[in-house]
């Protein structure tokens, strides 16, 4: 009996003893060591995932993407945990067709912790690659911004850098719309790596997509005909905006030669501009619009006044000669237009006088920014009044020592094709499902003066300086421009110029204003000549694909 | 008994309810993966959709593949439907 209970007494204290290791055990992992202990199953168990939230989509006004994100997946390593990295590294470079010795560069670091192997590199090798279930190699996915057009439109769209933020164009201007707001969501796994719980969540906000008022088509035809003027006259550069004068909607604004946004970090920066927003140039003879316009509005003439001219005239210590060696004529101011005449516009400004002048200028937006929804811009250079020198009043107003930026021509002969009222130029039509805000706008001429000038520009085209212009089954207004250009060593260069031609379709009824720059063209350097072919396919294009029908069936030869 | 009975009834209650939430958590983590990998690959569909609808690319092809031309502005009739 005594033996027995020596042995319960036995198995008790046992029992008791490893009871008591247990709960001493117990203790220690849930009291002393329970902290190193959760952060490392909680290490093991959650997992935090980043939802970067994706960037808007910018579409244009017929809703193809001209910027859009893609999926990529980002490929980093461990080097500390890579075993054998000449191995690796081959295998690695090998299928996202990189150089194996700058991998294994990477990779034989031990010194590191991290490295990245590829950014946002193609999924579908990504996957290869985690396939092979390599210990040290990471994949995260990760958003790119394409752009499936290319070149179409590259320096106005712009582009994002790799961590998907805006850094040229309207990528960059729209930043606080495009971009999104990341989200993250923490979740507990099971061995296998599935999400059985989410801890939290915070949701991501996608960002809003925009809708431009370019044409793609629009945009491309005009690239492509800027192209083939360039090969054609052999010129440095050119630019063309096509506008709607009556919302002041920018339907193309090409720039050429033009770039494939998704290499632009190959592109040097001077390729990447938007030059018809942040780019000055002499005008020439475009700008004469603006003192006959001012002449008109003031009542001091009619298109029908005559004026007696010599071939050149005397400003200050300036002699302006005309383009073209002519003997003295009488010129009525419709044909001072028509034929561009140098010393005829001197002599309406003349009349006109300084103060009044400025002002117009001023009034047309020469000067100031046109506020358009675009990075950049420029004001131009336009000497103030009190800075006007004794031949001021002879070189201005024919567009000489003034710089201006394509798009404040193309707003201002928007205006004399919208009835005399200037509407701001834009490039953004919605953000998400708003409209844009009411676009500014302000009267400039009348209807009357708008009119009339509207009227001398097409006998520019009809008989005078822009007769490459023309175009079968439509009334066209538009107005040549040659302006050579400021020679850095001081004055005016004799071999390089700026061709251009402004001009709107149907001149009874614009519905679009096309400007046409055409940068140091060698095989010939007349506005009339170089951009004014380019403008008459812009517009042919542009009115069959807008089903704009002909005011002028009668000048149509049928086939 | 009867509350023996009842308590193991909860308590497999209890334990299958946790297992239809983890069930129903793992199938939320696919669905998940799922509409992220769709969304991938409606973008990568976009974006090709973008790059082919292209007019250059069309005017660009059928010029060269099927040597069509763009038709003349003397090729077009506008009609007036008010007339």
């Amino acid at each position: 009996m005594k033996l027995a209970n020596r042995r319960i007494r036995l198995v008790l204290a046992v029992f008791a003893c490893a009871f008591a290791a247990m709960f001493l055990r117990a203790a220690w992992l849930q009291g002393v060591r329970a902290g190193s202990y959760e952060r490392l199953a909680a290490g093991q168990q959650r997992a935090t995932i980043v939802d970067p939230g994706g960037r808007g989509a910018i579409f244009d006004r017929t809703g193809v993407q001209l910027a859009i994100g893609r999926q990529a997946t980002t490929v980093y390593a461990n080097p500390r945990q890579i075993r054998d990295p000449k191995a690796t590294a081959a295998l690695v470079a090998h299928v996202l067709k990189l150089d194996p010795q700058t991998v294994e560069l990477a990779l034989s670091d031990r010194s590191r912790g991290f490295t990245y192997i590829a950014r946002k590199a193609d999924p579908e090798r990504a996957k290869i690659l985690k396939k092979a279930g390599i210990v040290g190699l990471g994949f995260v996915n990760e958003e790119q911004r394409v752009y499936p057009l290319d070149d179409v439109a590259a320096q106005v769209v712009g582009y994002a850098g790799t961590d998907n933020h805006g850094l040229a164009g309207l990528e960059l201007g729209q930043e606080d719309k495009l971009s999104g707001k990341p989200g993250s969501e923490t979740v507990i796994r099971d061995p296998s790596g599935r999400a059985i719980d989410v801890i939290n969540s915070t949701p991501a906000h996608e960002g809003q997509s925009i809708t431009l008022t370019l044409d793609h088509t629009i945009q491309a035809q005009a690239e492509s005909v800027l192209s083939r003027t360039i090969d054609q006259w052999h010129a440095k550069s050119a630019s063309a905006i096509v506008l709607d004068p009556h919302t002041g909607a920018v339907l193309a604004m090409a720039v050429e030669r033009g770039y494939d946004a998704n290499r632009f970090p190959l592109v040097p920066k001077d390729r990447q501009r938007n030059r018809t927003v942040t780019d000055t140039y002499e005008p020439g003879s475009t700008f004469k619009i603006v003192t006959v316009s001012a002449v008109l509005s003031e009542g001091l003439v009619t298109p029908h006044t005559a004026f007696t001219l010599p071939y050149e005239i005397h400003v200050a210590d300036r002699v302006i000669k005309d383009a073209h060696p002519r003997g003295t004529e009488r010129l009525t101011v419709d044909q001072i237009l028509s034929f561009s005449s140098n010393v005829g516009t001197i002599t309406l400004a003349e009349k006109l006088g300084a103060t009044k002048l400025s002002q117009w200028i001023s009034r047309f937006g020469f000067g100031h920014l046109t506020g358009i929804d675009f990075p950049g811009e420029t004001q131009g250079i336009v000497p103030s009044l009190q800075n006007w020198s004794g031949s001021t009043i002879g070189t201005l107003p024919i567009g000489h020592g003034i710089a201006i930026t394509p798009v404040q021509m193309a707003a201002a002969y928007g205006t004399v094709a919208n009835d005399g009222v200037w509407m701001q130029p834009h490039l953004v039509d919605r953000v998400g499902a708003k409209d844009r805000p009411a676009v500014v706008s302000r009267r400039i001429l009348t209807r009357r003066v708008a009119r009339q000038v509207r009227k001398m520009m097409q006998d520019v085209v009809i008989e005078g300086t822009g007769q490459e212009a023309q175009l079968p089954g439509y009334t066209v207004a538009g107005k040549t421009g040659t302006a050579a250009k400021p020679d850095p060593r001081g004055g005016y260069s004799k071999t390089k110029y700026i061709a251009s031609f402004v001009g709107m379709v149907p001149a009874t009824n614009p519905r679009v204003v096309i400007l046409v720059t055409v940068d140091e063209p060698a095989a010939a350097i007349w506005g009339g000549v170089v951009a004014a072919p380019a403008f008459q396919q812009i517009a042919g294009f542009d009115l069959q694909y807008l089903e704009i029908p002909p005011d002028a069936p009668q000048t149509l030869t049928h086939q | 008994m009867v509350w023996i009975g009842g308590l193991a009834l909860l308590l497999v209650g209890v334990v299958a309810l946790n297992v239809a939430v983890l069930r129903l958590n793992v199938r939320l983590d696919e669905v998940g993966q799922e509409r992220a990998q769709l969304r991938a690959d409606n973008a990568q569909l976009s974006s090709e959709i973008a790059s082919q609808a292209a007019s250059g690319r069309i005017v660009a092809l059928a010029s060269n593949r099927l040597g069509l031309a763009p038709a003349s502005v003397s090729s077009w009739t506008y009609l007036d439907l008010r007339k």
